[in-house]
């Protein structure tokens, strides 16, 4: 074991250009101008000087550990295949746990008591309402979105555009848009889940039609032109939409049997049942989905478009038949969403709303409904405490940096997600398994 | 106002103004030319959009910032003061966007090509890395408008005028310095050694690694070539505007769509694209609806849905290979 | 945020990695008597995203008066401040206002900044009884009713506006007027009251808008310098621009260099530019001179001066000068405070909420920003003549008289 070898010394080039942009990332905020005396600030540049650079100590910190870091990895460099080895099993074990029926069923039947119970076990009516719109709806979005991209194999970076037309289509019904009602005759918002819902999916099929007979990275370039050209609109047109405020006064929802009227209220836990009904609901459509006809269309046509067309699917209609599925579910997201919020704005539309749901969908495992739940649920979890409680050296802000270099190290190391589906493992385990991704490779570059 | 009247009402405005329409398209467009050269080298040589481009332009214009505060403290520049200022400028701001490029690519590409990972993993790979750089240049730098220290060509600043029209100073040397660093990279990818490696990667990459081109060396060298054209726009681009940390997504865009107007994967249709596209962003100004200026925007990504659309060969592509 | 050497050496070899961002945020009250309850006073805005200066800014004014009542140590408790982060969203806003609500021993809110914000968080807080002071909402409809738990201390939109459109209207007896906004909540709200009050008055008014370029806004200087073409060429006796500073002087110099210029014209914009950054983001700078800036008495940028605004900026780190909205938070904390006097001295949380609404609607004082006192809806009492109209001349931004 020589440390000084040429494949070693890049080792620690690399390692301690880590440590230092895990000491950037983790640093204070800098800017121009916000301090009191003029000068440019940040962990970066930290006090006032270019030439600061390396003046406070903890650049020393960062670089030890990257050293220290570089030697345990040279050290155990020898081992590291055997080390891998005994890793293996413990990452593949909670997909090894999913592939047995009845392991799944008692897995089920625990989620689902546990669901039930939250709203005992959780006190503070801030986390609760977290877990409605921060989790339960994120749930609903990514398995709209794990239909179009996880399914079917079209990337659509407009998929926040479902989820805003849910939205906007239940302020419109209500009558507190400047567009008045259909007819001038108000609905209860409870009753805009199936209208609003079924817009989305109209909505998806009119942008389906024409965009879908794109691939790749094309389609996902067509789908964010749509998504910005209707961000835009919507934010311009004050007298259809509101413009950039949209509306402030969307109505609870309500349910009125006439022997029976409930109101949901400003509490949370009212809207948690509601929408853990829908997501169990969207998680039986699209289980039963994924291994009927079309959800085998929709794996042939994502495998190869050209065979699967040869053998007598049409690719386009299968492929807007996701969209509109993939917009149900997004849809009604938008609906529970300004139901519970109370209010609607072209931020709904975003693009980054539209990425948000696609890293749930691609850290959980694309085309696994299981494994996108938990996914949403890992990621929307941590990020809500990050941003509410800014542990360590977490400012606030610094939430899509942490997103950003996940997304690269999820690509490299682990494509499939945490829990990948069952359908796509067997495929990796065929063709992929040699080719995972690395440490070596990406610290060392050139070798083979 | 009756919607024909509206139209006319444009339509006058450009009439009168047309110059100063000319002066404002061109100005941006060699801007979007520049940046748009990155997104067609990269996809004419690894066959995927980089999405991350629009963030080496960015860096770029924060590099600006940075040198310009360091070298000149803040005061106004002109004279000959000022075109040295431009030159160290674009050559800094090229040297750390380059920088950045060859990080993105040995980061978020190269681990991926090595296991011939779907365009998908590229594509998300790439959004990673452009948050990244977003968020890192936000949180190091501010949220708020990064002013550029130095006032280089104040905004007012005429050189000459056309009829009754001012051309700023500003505009002239953003046609200058876009036409001669497109030409310069054209040149290089046309007949150099080095360029003919990029080519012949473009067109098979096996087969010209049998040929003995290195292709890790052919990629990087991509990257930079891009890498440094955003640069020198970002210099540009701060010169006057500042920049903010969400300037690259916004650019980049643009940029992108001229990038496919012109062909995507072809040098020249990247430079006709921008310049196409700045001139219409400007003369699509006095046909914004309520003169909310967003209209620009929403005509420009019209463009790009249509192209895309209709022709993702774009005007000079030959290919209809990859889309269709 | 900087550790010891040695002890640092330490924390590396234990691999501590993660403790070296931990802000030394511990120690903040309690140095006082342990014995005294302590109070959060929590501050709910943006400190995310595009805006989060402002928020850091209302932090920064809350931060001040909350130190200086501490440090006091006259009152019978001791003061915390806690930030809510609503990222200036009305749809993030709910979630910022459950977590006040759900905080323990919080007494008031100052703020939300903003009024799409402020509508939404209402309900949340009013249930709670917690007592909301915003330093810089303005949307008219926010004060309404009478047991209000909305308060604020600063002008609304209205006045501000109609003072404005009265003054081109009247004053200078301008008929063509053009009004812009820049597409930000506060420069759309502004140029909003403007053309519909100069509308009333009997002017002709055209409406435009740009998005600003600082806000996020997504605007570029180019489309500026197009705007200037245009109306240059469109002609209109005045300009109204609604919208900050930077994007301001850019659209001054814009419009000088096409042969519009305040020599021949009327060219306004409300406080949102009235900043002396003004005259750094015109060029050239005498483009600046002959503007007209309004300001509504408790819309000025910078009210700390001398051994206040170097305190100021000794504690928090901002410049007094830049940091709008500041003193107005500043005096939404101190009403918080004389308020949290006045109140029946009770160990329970919520009673004291409720007692805190009840003492703002009878707080009474002279702040830093002028003399502070709420109407029954909520809204500061205002004077009458409480606009003032500036010009620049020769690069100074000089009081010429009072409106409203």
């Amino acid at each position: 074991m020589n440390l000084l070898t040429r494949p070693s010394l890049k080792r620690l080039f690399a390692t301690l250009l880590l440590a230092a942009v895990v000491a950037v990332m983790t640093g204070a905020p800098g800017g121009f101008g916000v301090p009191a005396d003029t000068g440019v600030h940040g962990s970066f540049l930290e006090h006032v000087s270019y030439f600061g650079l390396f003046r406070t100590q903890r650049w020393a910190i960062f670089l030890t550990l990257g050293i220290l870091a570089w030697l345990i990895v040279s050290f155990y460099q020898p081992r590291a295949l055997s080390i891998r080895k005994r890793v293996a099993p413990v990452t593949a074990f909670p997909s090894r746990l999913m592939e047995r029926r009845s392991h799944r069923l008692i897995l089920i039947a625990v989620v689902v008591v546990l669901t039930l119970f939250i709203p005992h076990l959780e006190h503070q009516q801030f986390w609760m309402y977290l877990i409605v719109e921060q989790i339960g709806v994120w749930i609903l979005l990514a398995q709209g979105l794990n239909v179009v991209v996880g399914f079917a194999g079209l990337l659509d970076l407009g998929f926040a555009a479902f989820y805003a037309i849910g939205a906007y289509s239940t302020a419109w019904l209500t009558g507190v848009l400047p567009t008045p009602a259909p007819f001038h005759h108000p609905i209860p918002t409870l009753w805009c889940i199936p209208i609003g819902v079924g817009l989305a999916m109209i909505f998806g099929i009119i942008l389906g039609i024409p965009t879908l007979r794109l691939r790749g990275d094309y389609l996902a370039i067509v789908t964010l032109g749509f998504a910005l050209i209707i961000d835009d609109f919507v934010g311009t047109q004050s007298g259809l939409t509101g413009g950039g405020e949209g509306s402030l006064t969307v109505p609870k929802f309500d349910l009125n049997l006439g022997f029976w009227h409930y109101r949901w209220g400003i509490s949370p836990t009212p809207y948690f049942y509601l929408c853990m009904l829908f997501v169990v609901i969207f998680i039986i459509v699209f289980t039963s989905l994924e291994y009927s006809r079309i959800g085998r269309s929709w794996v042939a046509i994502r495998e190869d478009e050209v065979a699967a067309e040869s053998i007598g699917i049409n690719p386009l209609k299968y492929k807007v038949m996701a969209f509109a599925v993939g917009a149900a579910s997004g849809g009604f997201g938008g609906v529970l969403t300004a139901g519970l919020i109370g209010n609607i704005n072209p931020t709904l539309f975003q693009y980054q709303v539209s990425v948000n749901v696609l890293i749930l969908v691609i850290f959980g495992g694309m085309g696994s409904i299981w494994g996108v739940a938990i996914g949403a649920i890992i990621v929307q979890t941590a990020t809500s405490y990050l941003d509410n409680y800014q542990p360590w050296g977490y400012q606030l802000n610094d939430l899509y940096m942490y997103i950003g270099a996940l997304l690269i190290i999820m690509m490299i190391f682990r494509p499939a997600g945490i829990l990948p589906s069952r359908r796509r493992l067997r495929e990796i385990r065929g063709f992929e398994v040699e080719h995972e991704g690395h440490l070596d490779e990406v610290l060392s570059g050139d070798q083979p | 106002m009756g919607f024909a009247h509206f139209w006319f009402s444009g339509f006058d405005q450009i009439r009168s103004g047309f110059w100063a329409y000319v002066a404002v398209g061109l100005e941006n467009g060699s801007l979007y030319a520049m940046i748009a050269v990155g997104y067609t080298l990269v996809y004419g040589v690894l066959g995927l959009i980089n999405f991350a481009h629009g963030e080496v332009f960015m860096c770029g214009g924060f590099a600006a910032v940075l040198i310009t505060h360091a070298i000149l403290g803040s005061g106004v520049e002109d004279g000959w003061a000022s075109v040295g200022l431009v030159l160290i400028g674009i050559v800094f701001a090229g040297c750390i966007s380059a920088l950045v490029a060859t990080g993105v690519e040995r980061v978020a590409y190269r681990p991926l090509r090595r296991r011939h990972a779907p365009k998908l993993a590229y594509l998300i790979s790439a959004i990673g890395a452009s948050y990244f750089l977003q968020t890192l240049a936000g949180k190091e730098f501010g949220y708020g408008q990064n002013v550029f220290p130095a006032e280089v060509f104040p905004a007012g600043q005429t050189l000459f005028s056309i009829g009754n029209t001012p051309i700023h100073t500003i505009q002239v040397v953003c046609l200058v310095v876009g036409v001669s660093m497109f030409l310069s990279a054209d040149r290089i990818v046309r007949s150099t050694r080095l360029g003919r490696s990029i080519r012949a990667v473009s067109q098979d990459a096996e087969t010209s690694a049998l040929m003995g081109v290195n292709i890790d060396r052919t990629i990087t060298l991509t990257f930079i070539i891009g890498g440094t054209l955003a640069g020198a726009a970002g210099f540009l681009y701060s010169i006057q505007n500042g920049i903010i940390q969400s300037s690259g997504t916004e650019l980049g865009i643009y940029a992108f769509t001229a990038a496919v107007l012109g062909g995507i994967g072809n040098l020249r249709g990247a430079a006709l694209g921008g310049l196409l596209i700045g001139l219409f962003g400007s003369f699509s100004v006095p046909f914004a609806f309520e003169g909310n200026i967003s209209w620009t925007e929403i005509y420009t990504f019209l463009i790009l849905v249509l192209v895309l659309i209709i022709r993702p060969t774009g005007i000079l592509g030959e290919k209809s290979g990859r889309t269709a | 945020m900087k550790l010891r050497w040695n002890k640092s050496v330490a924390l590396a070899a234990v691999g501590a990695m993660a403790l070296t961002g931990v802000p030394l945020a511990a120690g903040i009250g309690t140095s006082s008597a342990a014995s005294k309850p302590s109070y959060t006073i929590g501050v709910q805005g943006p400190f995310t995203g595009s805006d989060s200066d402002y928020g850091d800014y209302e932090y920064a004014g809350v931060e001040f008066a909350v130190s200086q009542a501490n440090a006091s140590g006259k009152y019978a408790f001791t003061l915390k401040t806690e930030k809510f982060d609503d990222q200036g969203s009305s749809t993030v806003a709910p979630g910022a206002a459950q977590k006040a609500v759900g905080t323990k021993g919080l007494v008031a809110i100052v703020g939300p900044s903003f009024s799409g914000a402020s509508q939404v968080s209402y309900q949340y807080y009013h249930a709670a009884h917690i007592a909301e002071v915003s330093p810089s909402a303005t949307a008219v409809a926010l004060a309404s009713g009478t047991d209000s738990s909305f308060f604020r201390t600063v002008a609304d939109d209205s006045v501000q506006g109609s003072a404005d459109a009265s003054y081109l209207v009247t004053t200078k007896s301008e008929k063509n007027i053009t009004v812009i906004g820049d597409e930000s909540f506060y420069g759309t709200g502004l140029a909003n009251v403007v053309a519909t009050q100069a509308a009333k008055l009997g002017a002709t008014v055209t409406t435009k808008s740009i998005a600003n370029i600082n806000e996020g806004g997504g605007g570029n200087a180019g489309a500026y310098s197009t705007l200037a073409t245009e109306l240059a060429q469109a002609n209109p006796a005045a300009i109204f621009y609604g919208g900050y500073a930077p994007e301001f002087g850019e659209l001054l110099g814009d419009l000088a260099s096409d042969g519009y210029t305040t020599s021949n014209h009327v060219i306004m914009s409300g406080d949102g530019s009235n900043d002396p950054a003004l005259m750094t983001s015109t060029s050239p700078a005498t483009a600046a001179n002959g503007a007209f800036l309004s300001e509504s008495a408790t819309g000025k940028v910078s009210y700390f001066t001398g051994k206040m605004a170097s305190e100021f900026t000794k504690l928090t780190h901002t410049k007094a000068s830049v940091a709008i909205y500041a003193a107005q938070s500043y005096d939404a904390a101190n009403a918080i405070i004389k308020a949290l006097v006045a109140d029946k001295k009770t160990s329970s949380i919520s009673t004291l909420r409720k007692e805190t609404v009840a003492s703002l609607h009878k707080v009474s004082f002279v702040g830093v920003t002028g003399p502070i006192s709420f109407q029954p809806d909520g809204d500061l009492k205002v004077d009458k003549g409480a606009v003032q109209i500036s010009s620049v001349i020769n690069g100074v931004i000089t009081i010429q008289t009072n409106v409203g």
